[in-house]
């Protein structure tokens, strides 16, 4: 371990909070006296969307490295959604940990990875829904990465997450040891039942292949953009409850719920990004916000 | 050919060409540093003269901005500004080239606060030097007037497609009455044709004009504008040619005045490049073999007419009338950098001068000269020399 860097990429959406673990994880880390980098991959922040963050961890010497983290030694899925959706594992090393947050076990989800890998699971949207009040899992899944790597101790927390979350931090901290005690570990390995699976992998043009000035002719082209993909939770109606007032129609920020030949609404699955306000909008709760699978 | 000579202010007959141009589009911030380049143009559209939009804008960032919108149409499209001016505008210039869109502006060179100067030098168009906008530079009104007709027919070429301006030093240039062939309207319409845009803006058939680009393209976008940069010189080459077969008038990338047998090479670039020529009559009268190579086109930068015209020179002597405080003035830099592949390079010693609107006079330009050589005989070139401060 000593020199080396361990190398840690958080998968999450925008909003769950990748981006707070890996800070989390730094100060802990600095905090014992060791060298860490925490980033987040910089971009268009849109909440819901596939986000990224990273951490670097070294123990005895300063980190350097100032590009990004394409072969990780540790992955951490905040959101389940995202292991069927992106490849999470890629570039992942040979004997790397892969932590997930999910309520599917060991066995169904290892039937997504096709690695030599430590897998370990934790339902930790289940955890931070009881202990924090809100699915929120990037204090949660700490005690998963602990747990999993041992690259922090849970004590060095306690200070990064008094200073950013004051009153809450106990229960913050509750929620990390929780996960911790509930994850659990497993080995996977390559071939099998596991088939790689092939992610949407996006053409870049080559520089002679720009149109002049970079116009894009295609007008309306965002209609092929599948924000469908950005969501944790999905609305579902219950007609029996449904007054057909149309308020889900008329908050829907995404413009996506269209009332149908029979009155009832319904959102479009390719591009609802599964934000609720539908559902609290609803006059008589006739909507449900249901976890994806 | 037909054309009338007349005595006109340079900015007026600047104006005299972007309304033979037949612009459809000119927006103007019109207060200092403004030139009468503009209100010339002003008062042809409000006289009727000229069938043009003419929009007074609230500052020159709105003035390249509005240029935009109106080249994204399709819109012949004009501006003109100087010193803090173009600097307000810088943002916008990025703007144009990357979007290609064919936008033709006259700068009239001028310095830059502070203090608060707004007489003549190259500090302006230096600074922009970088926004990807092809940069030629002229030394008197003819010139401009000349190559300001060039520059709509290099703009818009569908093999460019990118802004360019026409550098003319203030006040030295701008501000003065000489006289100038305007040509008449059959010939410059037959000289230039209609613009085209490809994929204009337009309602009919909506496209997406400068949306971003991450970095997982960025750098393919920069490489396509320096390549269409780069490739704009053949076209510039072309029209240049043309013109001279139209008019007589012949322009190059790199003008050479009496080097031949010349040991000794001065670089100037701009409107003080006629004091130089008079300078290089009276050196060579009384013997001394100096020559002079004026830089007319800045962007794309013509590297290989550079090295054709000065490498086999002795000693080469480069103005600047722009200083990049801290650093090596750099039109001088620019040439060193073109030198240093070459096993066997002249010596090259940078001055800096002309700032602000002071004069560089021929007597001025020999003393320069012979300054040059002296530090270059004392093996002093690397310094910073400032020419006709007082110390």
């Amino acid at each position: 371990m000593k020199n080396e860097i361990i190398e840690i990429r958080w998968h999450g959406r925008g909003g769950q909070g990748a981006v707070t673990s890996a800070e989390l994880t730094a100060m802990a880390a600095i905090h014992e006296g060791k060298f860490a980098q925490a980033f987040p991959s910089f971009g268009p922040e849109r909440r819901g969307a596939p986000v990224l963050a990273f951490n670097r961890i070294r123990y005895d010497r300063p980190v350097r490295e100032r590009s990004g983290i394409t072969l990780p030694d540790v992955v951490v899925v905040l959101d389940p959604g995202l292991v069927t959706l992106i490849d999470v594992t890629e570039g992942l090393k040979p004997g790397g940990t892969l932590i997930v947050n999910s309520t599917r076990s060991v066995e169904d989800l290892q039937q997504n990875f096709d690695g030599d890998w430590k897998l370990a699971v934790v339902d930790a949207g289940s955890i931070a829904r009881k202990l924090l009040g809100v699915n929120i899992v990037n204090t949660t899944m700490l005690g998963a990465l602990i747990k999993a790597t041992g690259l922090i101790k849970f004590e060095s927390l306690h200070e990064p997450l008094e200073e950013r979350f004051g009153a809450r931090a106990k229960s913050n901290f509750e929620a990390c040891k929780l996960a911790a005690e509930n994850t659990v570990l497993s080995q996977i390995t390559t071939g099998g039942l596991k088939t790689r699976r092939s992610f949407a992998v996006e053409k870049l043009a080559k520089w002679q292949e720009l149109p002049i000035g970079c116009v894009v002719k295609e007008a309306g082209n965002t209609r092929s953009f599948c924000t469908g993909d950005w969501k944790s939770q999905h609305p579902e109606w219950d007609d029996k409850k449904c007054i057909k007032c149309g308020i889900c129609y008329i908050y829907c920020p995404e413009g996506c719920i269209k009332q149908q030949k029979d009155g009832f609404f319904r959102a479009d699955m390719f591009f609802c990004k599964g934000c609720g306000i539908c559902a609290q909008e609803c006059w008589t709760q006739a909507i449900s916000m249901v976890e994806e699978a | 050919m037909a054309s009338k000579r007349i005595g006109i202010e340079s900015s007026l007959g600047i104006a005299e060409a972007v309304k033979l141009a037949n612009v459809d589009v000119i927006a103007a911030y019109p207060i200092t540093p403004q030139t009468h380049i503009v209100e010339g143009l002003a008062e042809m559209v409000a006289n009727g003269d000229l069938d043009a939009e003419y929009i007074p804008v609230e500052s020159e960032h709105s003035a390249m901005s509005a240029c935009l919108g109106a080249s994204a149409v399709g819109a012949r499209t004009f501006t003109s500004t100087a010193s803090q001016g173009l600097i307000l505008m810088h943002e916008v210039l990025m703007v144009a080239a990357s979007l290609r869109l064919p936008i033709v502006m006259v700068v009239a060179n001028r310095a830059l606060s502070g203090p608060l100067n707004i007489w003549g030098d190259h500090s302006d168009a230096m600074i922009i030097r970088d926004t990807g906008w092809i940069q030629i530079f002229v030394e008197n009104g003819q010139q401009a007037f000349d190559q300001v007709l060039c520059a709509f027919r290099i703009a818009e070429n569908r093999d460019v497609m990118l802004p360019t301006i026409v550098h003319i030093d203030g006040f030295h240039a701008t501000h003065v009455i000489e006289p100038i062939y305007i040509l008449d309207k059959k010939t410059v319409s037959e000289f230039l044709p209609p613009y085209v845009h490809p994929n204009p803006l337009d309602p009919d058939n909506p496209v997406t004009m400068g949306c971003f680009a991450a970095p997982n393209l960025y750098t393919e976008t920069r490489k396509a504008l320096d390549q269409a940069v780069r490739n704009s010189r053949n076209i510039i080459d072309e029209t240049w040619q043309s013109f001279g077969t139209l008019t007589g008038r012949h322009y190059l990338p790199i003008e050479e005045y009496k080097t031949d047998d010349c040991d000794t090479l001065l670089v100037t670039m701009g409107s003080f490049s006629e004091n130089a020529m008079i300078a290089v009559d009276r050196m060579q009268k009384a013997g001394k073999m100096v020559g002079l190579v004026r830089l007319r086109l800045w962007r794309p930068f013509p590297t290989e007419d550079v090295l054709r015209a000065i490498s086999g020179a002795k000693n080469v002597i480069v103005l600047d009338r722009h200083v990049s405080l801290g650093g090596p003035g750099p039109v001088c830099s620019e040439i060193k950098a073109a030198l240093y592949p070459l096993e066997k390079r002249p010596q090259v010693v940078g001055i800096i001068g002309g700032l602000g609107g002071r004069d560089i006079s021929p007597e001025n330009f020999v003393s320069l000269v012979e300054l040059g050589l002296e530090k270059i005989k004392t093996g002093q070139t690397g310094e910073m020399i400032m020419f006709g401060v007082r110390e």
